[in-house]
């Protein structure tokens, strides 16, 4: 044991990595539960990339197979219930997971320099969950999930500019049929994988070396008590694992995912056709807007509103310079809490409404 | 009611004394029109020649009564024959002024019906209200002399109707033998006993209202066709003379034949004519009564014509299918059916004691069927339960049509009265029904596996989180115990 | 800090053993399910509500064949001059399941003798409607059968 471990701290010197996360602390104070969110998101990944790759072994992209092929893995295949139960409800939570972690680290300031990379990269992380989600959605193939993509390309396509470009570039083609779900399904199982992963490792590796940001508190200048990182942190981040792990079974177990009816590319739309629950919010406002604000088309202009807005929003470290030099920022709180405040009451609305 | 009509027809002419010039005249000219007239039941209503063809018919100066002036028409043509007649007999008014009692609107009905569409002649409709009741001799239904009387309607439809060539030219694809087909019918064999009662044409098709039998306002539309024959064969009190019963059209009513067509309105459903013909109307012979019900029912009665029973049937000179099934108020059949229970229809013949082998046979029939049945709900009911507690079992349903086809199956089966054969029939079916109630089962088992597995993978996973917390505990302790 | 004595070394290996065991224990209740999933069942192939009935040359002429669509039976057709034709097999009566007889060149069922055409019309016996029709898609020599 100790030989193999001396064979490989030769090569690659393990030591100063062990040596790196024995010395790594984490502070402790009122706000630390919010550390674990990040953490709850990544596991939620990881039983994603699990769940996913199985899935794989039994899903068959094309308009003809997919319904057929995710009907005989919930019905045929022993724990294919189970395992796409699985990948759906983990799919959500990790999105929760995420919002939660964004919010607490925007609220907290945590982007603040130095750690404007990992923010971004998170930003960026947080909008490849989105379109996993998205795309995602549509692989079974059923009536729901195509309509739903039906209207969300829809959106995609009133983009200014590169609108209708983006569209056939999402549907491949002008419609929504089975080129879209090989288009999703490469989307989802190889472009989408390989970008996240990049910069899941550039995320992991700041947080890492940079080390948990603690809260602005210009008042009381004083010094956190922390805790090591390993084994302390590590096995508290475990345990909560496993304490999330345990809910998505039972989750899985007495609220398995519906499969539907099979899409049906010249049915007409049922009623309550709605995106998943982290898109309602922005559908519900589109659907709000009167269709003409001044000589601009309503949609359009929601649009540009949100891309500004999401463009802002993953800026915001170099917006919020106050921060930066260690003072208090409350304009950015108050943006913070009217975000969440916004995307809660538009949520429940558009829940309401469908 | 004939006799007063009777005394009516005799002692009109005494009071028929007016002005009629033109009469007076054609008839000192032998014209035939007029001679005809004179025993015109219009005449005897005190109506003139001029009623219909205008003109004064109270001068005797023949410029003057058959000027245009007088307002003198002359010989009415095509339509408007009959646009002459429905003048008055669609004026419900006119007509009682006259003493009329009888329908009116004629005119209409026969602009409405098959008669009143426009004939090979340009301009004018198939039937003119003179080509039924004649021009000059007009008289009442009710004289036997009439054309339309029910003693010689049959004979004036004839005319047209019995003539393939003029027939052609209107309806190629429509019969020219019903009256040929009346003759041998029971209403036509009394009709030629001189019976004025017993139907005739218009009795079905009616007079003026005559229509095509897909037209569903039709008297002889299928679903109307009870209700026709019923006008007769349901009013005891006209049926009295003939001794038979009245109730046919009530059984058949609550017949699964009756519930089929009229409140179904399933359209291949038989109606009073399909067993009993229409023109040739006549009630099946005992011998017959399985090929009339095997034009629909073929398997059933092939099965029963090789059957032992048909032998013994005939013998007893008893009518094949109505025996079991009855007639008019034939009901959907049951499994209740087979039985040698009292009462059963089985029991009629067979007993323990008498004709045993078919006491037997009947019993093992019944009881495969029944657990044909009830093999059939108990798996139909696991697949609930199983469908409810939220597993799929699509693939068990469609296996359990096959145990209902094999129960459809068994019900003609029974015709061929083998038991041998019909385990066989049956076995088929209880084989699946038995495979389909292992499935539900197992589906059913399998919800309770997924219960318990998440109960195991939770105490394991709640397990490791107190202990992993105890541990954490312990950890964060220890910088006070060393 | 494995090596430190401590007063209550039972119990500490206690939680030792505990978790050890905790842990085995949770990675056969994640393995099982995932070794279990990943053995094919039975049944392989999903079903296709589009089905793929064969190959132009698995039919002789003037023959029929009963067929799987989704959870109801279909039957394909292929008539004396080679013309193929799909149907619903569920008899319009009472749902039993229809057949091709050569003898008839008609469409029969066997329960009540009800007949169709070749083109699903019913023309004699007790059903109340005609077969309900289903596309026939030949791509190259497969044969496949839709339902409009």
């Amino acid at each position: 044991m100790n030989r193999l471990y001396q064979w490989f701290d030769e090569r690659v010197s393990l030591s100063a990595f062990i040596e790196f996360i024995k010395h790594k602390e984490v502070p402790k104070h009122r706000h630390s539960v919010w550390y674990y969110f990040g953490g709850v998101t990544l596991f939620l990944f990881i039983v994603q990339v699990f769940s996913g790759i199985l899935l794989l072994f039994y899903y068959r992209p094309g308009a003809d197979t997919a319904f057929e092929s995710i009907k005989f893995l919930m019905t045929k295949v022993q724990f294919g219930w189970l395992i796409r139960s699985i990948h759906s409800w983990s799919a959500n939570l990790m999105i929760l997971a995420a919002f939660i972690h964004m919010f607490s680290v925007y609220l907290t300031k945590a982007y603040r320099k130095p750690r404007e990379i990992t923010w971004i990269t998170g930003m960026l992380l947080f909008f490849m969950a989105l379109a996993f989600g998205f795309s995602g959605y549509l692989l079974p193939w059923n009536e729901l999930a195509f309509f739903a993509t039906k209207v969300g390309t829809d959106i995609a396509g009133s983009v200014p500019l590169i609108g209708k470009p983006l569209l056939v570039l999402l549907r491949g083609g002008d419609n929504v049929t089975g080129a879209t779900l090989s288009r999703f399904f490469g989307f989802h199982v190889a472009l989408f994988p390989a970008i996240f992963t990049v910069l899941l490792g550039i995320h992991l590796f700041l947080v890492q070396i940079q080390g948990m940001s603690t809260p602005l508190n210009p008042k009381e200048d004083k010094k956190y008590d922390s805790m090591p990182f390993f084994p302390n942190f590590v096995l508290r981040d475990l345990l909560l694992w496993l304490i999330v792990l345990n809910i998505l079974a039972v989750l899985a177990v007495f609220f398995p995912w519906e499969l539907g009816v099979k899409a049906d590319l010249f049915a007409s739309a049922p009623a309550g056709i709605s995106p998943e629950w982290y898109f309602l919010f922005m559908f519900q406002v589109l659907k709000m807007l009167p269709s003409h604000v001044w000589f601009i088309e309503g949609e359009v202009l929601g649009i540009v509103l949100f891309g500004i807005a999401g463009a802002l929003w993953t800026v915001v470290p170099f917006l919020d310079k106050k921060s930066s030099r260690g003072q208090q920022s409350r304009f950015f709180t108050y943006v913070g809490i009217f975000a969440i405040i916004f995307i809660i009451v538009f949520t429940i609305v558009g829940w309401l409404a469908s | 009611m004939f006799i007063a009509a009777a005394l009516l027809l005799f002692s009109e002419p005494s009071f028929g004394q007016r002005v009629d010039e033109c009469l007076d005249c054609h008839l000192s000219l032998d014209t035939p029109q007029a001679i005809k007239f004179k025993f015109d039941v219009h005449r005897k209503k005190g109506l003139s020649c001029a009623d219909c063809h205008g003109g004064n018919k109270r001068s005797d100066d023949m410029d003057v009564a058959m000027s245009k002036s007088a307002g003198f028409l002359g010989v009415p043509k095509t339509n408007e024959i009959s646009e002459r007649c429905g003048k008055c007999h669609n004026d419900e008014e006119k007509m009682r002024s006259y003493g009329y009692t009888g329908p009116t609107g004629q005119y209409d009905n026969l602009l409405a019906s098959v008669h009143g569409e426009g004939s090979t002649t340009a301009g004018e409709n198939i039937a003119q209200c003179t080509t039924c009741h004649g021009a000059h001799g007009v008289r009442k239904v009710s004289d036997p002399k009439s054309p339309v009387s029910p003693l010689n309607v049959v004979g004036t439809c004839a005319r047209c109707h019995d003539d393939p060539g003029y027939m052609r030219q209107y309806n190629p694809s429509l019969p020219t033998d019903q009256l040929s087909k009346y003759r041998t019918s029971v209403h036509g064999l009394l009709h030629a006993k001189k019976d004025p009662k017993v139907a005739t044409c218009v009795s079905c098709h009616t007079a003026h209202t005559i229509k095509p039998p897909d037209d569903a306002t039709s008297s002889i539309y299928a679903e109307n066709i009870p209700t026709t024959c019923g006008r007769c064969h349901s009013d005891p009190e006209y049926m009295a003379s003939y001794h038979i019963p009245t109730d046919q059209v009530e059984q058949y009513r609550k017949s699964v034949h009756g519930i089929a067509l009229l409140e179904k309105h399933d359209a291949s459903a038989p109606t009073c004519n399909d067993c009993h013909g229409n023109h040739g109307a006549f009630p099946p012979g005992v011998e017959s009564i399985s090929n009339v019900c095997g034009t629909c029912h073929a398997l059933n009665a092939e099965l029963f014509r090789k059957s032992p029973h048909k032998k013994v049937f005939d013998e007893r000179n008893l009518p094949e299918c109505e025996t079991c099934h009855g007639n008019h108020d034939i009901q959907p059949a049951t499994i209740e059916m087979i039985s040698v229970e009292k009462g059963g229809l089985c029991a009629r013949c067979h007993s323990s004691s008498s004709n045993p082998k078919g006491y037997k046979a009947a019993l093992a029939m019944r009881s495969l069927l029944d657990s044909l049945v009830s093999s059939y709900a108990n798996a139909e009911r696991l697949l609930d339960v199983a469908e409810q507690k939220g597993m799929e079992v699509e693939d068990e349903r469609f296996a359990l049509r096959d145990v209902n086809q094999v129960r459809l199956q068994a019900r003609t089966a029974v015709h061929a009265f083998n038991l041998a054969k019909f385990h066989e029939t049956v076995d088929k079916g209880l084989k699946i029904a038995e495979d389909t109630k292992a499935a539900g089962r197992a589906a059913i088992d399998e919800f309770y596996f997924r219960r318990w597995g998440l109960a195991v993978a939770t105490l394991i996973i709640t397990f490791l989180v107190i202990v992993l917390f105890l541990y954490i505990k312990k950890i964060e302790r220890k910088p006070n115990t060393t | 800090m494995d090596n430190q004595s401590s007063p209550n070394g039972t119990k500490r290996d206690f939680l030792k053993y505990a978790l050890s065991g905790g842990i085995l224990a949770w990675l056969a209740a994640i393995f099982y399910p995932i070794l279990a999933y990943l053995n094919p069942p039975k049944v392989t192939g999903a079903q296709v509500t589009s089905v793929k009935v064969g190959k132009i040359g698995d039919f002789e002429n003037d023959s029929g064949t009963i067929f799987r669509f989704g959870n109801q039976p279909g039957i394909l057709i292929k008539t004396k001059d080679g013309e193929f034709k799909a149907f619903s097999a569920t008899c319009t009566h009472l749902d039993c399941t229809v057949q091709y007889r050569q003898d008839m060149g008609l469409i029969w069922c066997a329960c009540h003798n009800g007949r169709y055409d070749l083109s699903g019309r019913n023309i004699a016996g007790p059903p109340p409607r005609p077969l309900e029709a289903y596309n026939v898609i030949i791509k190259n020599d497969e044969i496949l059968v839709t339902k409009s």
